[in-house]
């Protein structure tokens, strides 16, 4: 019970701060939408885009799709990253490491936060495609995307806490989440149709975090009969997900790398 | 009376650098117990050894009866740490982060009585970035008592304090100290030392090369010193003769640590002020102050 009112306090602390900062809330939400306005009003006439070899959706399900999944992986990679190293350059993790509470329950909050911050973001982006772009949304799309979004979120937080040991102040990380986010967006199938793409390009993605996701979450939209989850996803995603925590678990620091 | 913290031959390397030299030293309940150094004299990774965030490379360290590499929740919460250097999440209110503190310690205290001991209540409700440095160290030294602990380390708690803010913070732990906490305190400020430790241990180059109250460790160098400015044309060999003790000459200034023959030699000086008309400018006679231990001790100046 003490271990969940902890996390939960830590993830209020964090959705404060993030609800105050101005910066964050542009990243996490503002342009994963913007995007999502822009691209589907200038490829609305496409009608349709292949999504994948042979497979093709309406555009407003490519781009709500894939635009959800690299806002997750934008605002997810880059806020536990800049959150995680700036309370450490700070000193706040040692402290945090000396206070009689059991670790664990700072990345509990961390992940409590990103779900919710998460969740909104998909609640909006839905919003707009289905009431501005008219994309049919089922009760079943939905399960589903909630499905994944708890997935990308789990997935994109082991991969910034495994690379904080190598992000020494958070405005290194704030430039670095995002770089990373676009340049996986691009081999992605998020802005662009894989179709665009060289073959080994597609093939290396496919084993990425962002493309499984992003993908998953395009056919969910498009689908006019229930798809189900798809398993491929949950297995990358998985795999990246619990090597990145196993990476994490032995590099991990709570004192500041600045000394 | 029982021991708070035992240290044994602790030693602590950093590559070929050696941190910490074979350092022993205990602390009582109930005191104000000082680490004194320079910079780089080991007094912080001695702290942090004893916080946990350090393993030793030899001997042994006791804190609470427990080593502190092993040291469970129940040991935590009884114990404060206010850090050399540490900042906060800007975006938060000064409430905001304590009472969020607050809610790691089983039995905290309450946070208004805590800014009001650290003197930040006007600050409450102000959210941190926009409080002045000495302000922040205010929070830090707020988070490290909000827990109620037995026993508090001070890292150089006072770094960026203005005069006035300084000696109310004497008054805070000197308060904790009478409510029963022990505390344990870094600092570079003989005053400071002087002023709040019970007993104190001086290190230079990772040893401690002095240890005691303040009050011993002075009248150990002697009762009196005698500092005056040597004359240009008087080598320090002839008013060694006259005064008949050895005076140490630094910056022009000679000086010396006497015991009961401060008045013969005293005397003497006069006599020969006198009758050679060269006045003695700056003339002092002072009982040695801790500042004079420590360059004693540590062989340096400040």
């Amino acid at each position: 019970m003490r271990f969940i009112r902890l996390s939960f306090s830590q993830a209020w602390y964090n959705l404060r701060a993030y609800l105050r900062s101005a910066r964050t809330v542009v990243l996490g939400v503002v342009m994963p939408v913007g995007l999502l306005v822009i691209l589907s009003w200038v490829f609305a006439h496409q009608g349709q885009i292949a999504a994948a070899a042979g497979y093709r959706i309406s555009a407003i399900a490519f781009y709500a799709g894939g635009l959800t999944a690299y806002g997750l992986l934008l605002g997810t990679f880059t806020g536990v990253m800049v959150a995680v190293v700036g309370a450490r350059e700070a000193g706040w993790l040692k402290r945090f490491r000396a206070a009689p509470v059991p670790p664990g329950s700072y990345l509990t909050g961390q992940i409590l936060f990103n779900v919710v911050i998460s969740m909104a973001l998909v609640f909006v982006m839905m919003a707009i495609a289905s009431l501005v772009y008219g994309l049919h949304l089922r009760a079943d799309a939905l399960v589903a995307l909630f499905a994944y979004t708890l997935l990308g979120v789990f997935c994109f937080t082991a991969i910034a806490l495994a690379v904080t040991r190598l992000i020494t102040t958070p405005e290194m990380g704030s430039s670095v989440g995002p770089f990373v986010a676009i340049t996986l967006s691009f081999t992605s199938g998020v802005f662009l149709p894989p179709d665009l793409m060289p073959h080994w390009l597609v093939d290396v993605s496919n084993y990425l975090p962002l493309e499984p996701l992003a993908q998953s979450m395009q056919s969910a939209l498009a689908h006019s009969s229930g798809t189900g989850l798809q398993l491929r996803t949950f297995l990358v995603l998985g795999v990246w997900a619990v090597v990145s925590f196993a990476l994490a678990r032995l590099t991990f620091k709570w004192q500041p790398l600045r000394r | 009376m029982t021991n708070v913290i035992e240290v044994q031959n602790l030693t602590k390397r950093f590559g070929r650098l050696v941190a910490v030299d074979d350092v022993s030293f205990a602390v009582k309940q109930g005191e104000i117990f000082g680490l004194l150094g320079e910079n780089g004299a080991g007094k912080t990774t001695t702290i942090e050894i004893l916080e946990g965030f350090q393993k030793p490379d030899k001997g042994s360290a006791t804190v609470l009866g427990v080593n502190p590499l092993h040291g469970h929740r129940d040991w935590r919460d009884r114990i404060g740490l206010v850090l050399q250097e540490s900042d906060f999440d800007p975006l938060h209110t000064v409430t905001e982060t304590l009472s969020l503190f607050a809610s790691f310690f089983s039995k905290p205290r309450n946070v208004a009585q805590t800014l009001e001991m650290v003197g930040l209540t006007d600050k409450a409700h102000e959210r941190i970035g926009r409080l002045s440095g000495g302000q922040k160290r205010r929070i830090d030294v707020a988070l490290g008592i909000i827990g109620h602990p037995d026993l508090l380390f001070l890292d150089e708690p006072t770094t960026g304090f203005d005069p006035v803010a300084r000696r109310e913070f004497w008054e805070v732990i000197e308060d904790l100290c009478r409510a029963g906490t022990s505390i344990v305190l870094t600092t570079h400020y003989m005053e400071e030392a002087e002023r709040l430790c019970d007993r104190l241990a001086i290190m230079s180059k990772g040893q401690i090369v002095a240890e005691g109250t303040s009050q011993a460790l002075i009248s150990a160098l002697g009762a009196t010193t005698i500092r005056f400015e040597l004359p240009l044309d008087v080598e320090p060999a002839a008013i060694c003769a006259v005064a008949g003790v050895d005076f140490s000459v630094r910056d022009n200034v000679a000086a010396a640590l006497l015991g009961d023959e401060v008045q013969d030699v005293l005397l003497r000086l006069l006599t020969w002020s006198r009758s050679t008309d060269r006045p003695l400018i700056g003339l002092e006679v002072v009982r040695p102050t801790l500042n004079d231990v420590f360059l004693g001790a540590t062989g340096s100046e400040s």
